[in-house]
């Protein structure tokens, strides 16, 4: 099945980019939701439950309010707070939830995973 | 300040916002207690109300990240930004070309200039209030202390023309040049309230010269 190949490469692709970002400076982890399944990888594997609670509240509301102000298909949410954020990003399936330290270029994050 | 004269300043504030950058297409700002302090013309109060009910929805996630500054979000045809200015929140919806993260950085600095300003414009308190001409009456018995007694109206006057909440002492000044100051209060008999009169104690008339039925000049006294 050609399809499911292609889908499998790009899911490939896209924990091979992440793996590369997730060594670098300031990066606190990320979750990885495809359809059916899930990577994780947070510096601190404890907080695995708050962390995907924050990713999809930030994604229910993100949808939410890009359907109230009319802004389309959900492609990136950036939730800034006083000591860390999430880059959220949406392709197809797969939503891309990258915590990493506020100090840290989540546009730059985003261009190294070529999603942004 | 008034806080009508807040409001009406950042509604002007956020309509020339608008006017500048036209990929704008509405903001507004609110409290964290989801009360809407200013809003441009194309706000509905549909999209303020939902958008205060998401962000109520997202708390416990801001928490967690130390409380929000910024959240992003980017569509395909458009971007929301909803920044924390001044301990409220400004949203600002704009179209899919805008740089939402300049345009929210300018609010940013805008709106607390404004504000800061208003501060500044505020009117300050004169320093003393002008003297009020009342008729005197004599507070006699054992009983009565140094306090004189005045108008509720009269002090009510001065207490908001000195922004205080309430004038605790009066300078009391005869015709004759005598002056003294006392602690002043109320006058609590009903059917001489409203008629200009203040009751001073016997011991205080005679230091002024005064007698029933004249008249004194009256202000309250300098902090």
């Amino acid at each position: 099945m050609p399809s499911k190949d292609n889908s499998d490469d790009a899911i490939t692709t896209l924990r091979d980019s992440l793996q590369a970002i997730r060594s670098k400076k300031g990066i606190i982890g990320y979750i990885l939701k495809a359809a059916d399944s899930a990577s994780v990888d947070l510096n601190d594997p404890s907080k695995i439950v708050d962390y995907a609670v924050v990713s999809a509240t930030t994604l229910e509301e993100g949808e939410k309010l890009a359907k109230v102000f009319g802004l389309g298909d959900l492609n990136k949410v950036v939730l800034e707070g006083a000591r860390m954020k999430l880059l959220l990003l949406a392709r197809g399936d797969h939503r891309i939830s990258i915590f990493m330290d506020k100090t840290v270029d989540h546009e730059a994050v985003g261009k190294d995973l070529n999603l942004a | 300040m008034d806080t009508d004269v807040y409001a009406v300043a950042l509604n002007n504030t956020l309509n020339e916002l608008r006017n500048i950058c036209p990929d704008i297409s509405t903001s507004f700002i609110f409290t964290k207690d989801g009360v809407v302090v200013a809003a441009d013309e194309a706000a509905t109060e549909a999209t303020m109300n939902k958008t205060m009910g998401s962000l109520h929805g997202l708390q416990d996630t801001m928490a967690s990240l130390g409380g929000l500054n910024t959240l992003l979000i980017d569509g395909a045809a458009g971007k929301l930004a909803i920044s924390t200015v001044n301990d409220m929140y400004l949203a600002t919806a704009a179209a899919k070309t805008a740089d939402l993260h300049h345009i929210a950085s300018v609010a940013r600095v805008i709106v607390p200039t404004i504000l800061k300003i208003l501060d500044g414009l505020a009117p300050t308190p004169p320093d003393r209030a002008p003297s009020h001409q009342l008729i005197v009456d004599t507070l006699t018995g054992f009983f009565v202390g140094s306090t004189v007694e005045i108008d509720p109206q009269v002090l009510g006057q001065w207490a908001e023309l000195l922004d205080r909440k309430e004038i605790g002492e009066v300078e009391i000044e005869a015709f004759s040049g005598e002056k003294t100051q006392c602690k002043a209060k109320e006058i609590g008999d009903e059917k001489i309230k409203g008629k200009g009169i203040i009751r001073i104690p016997e011991k205080a008339c005679k230091a002024l010269h005064v007698k029933k039925g004249e008249l004194v000049k009256v202000r309250p006294a300098a902090d």
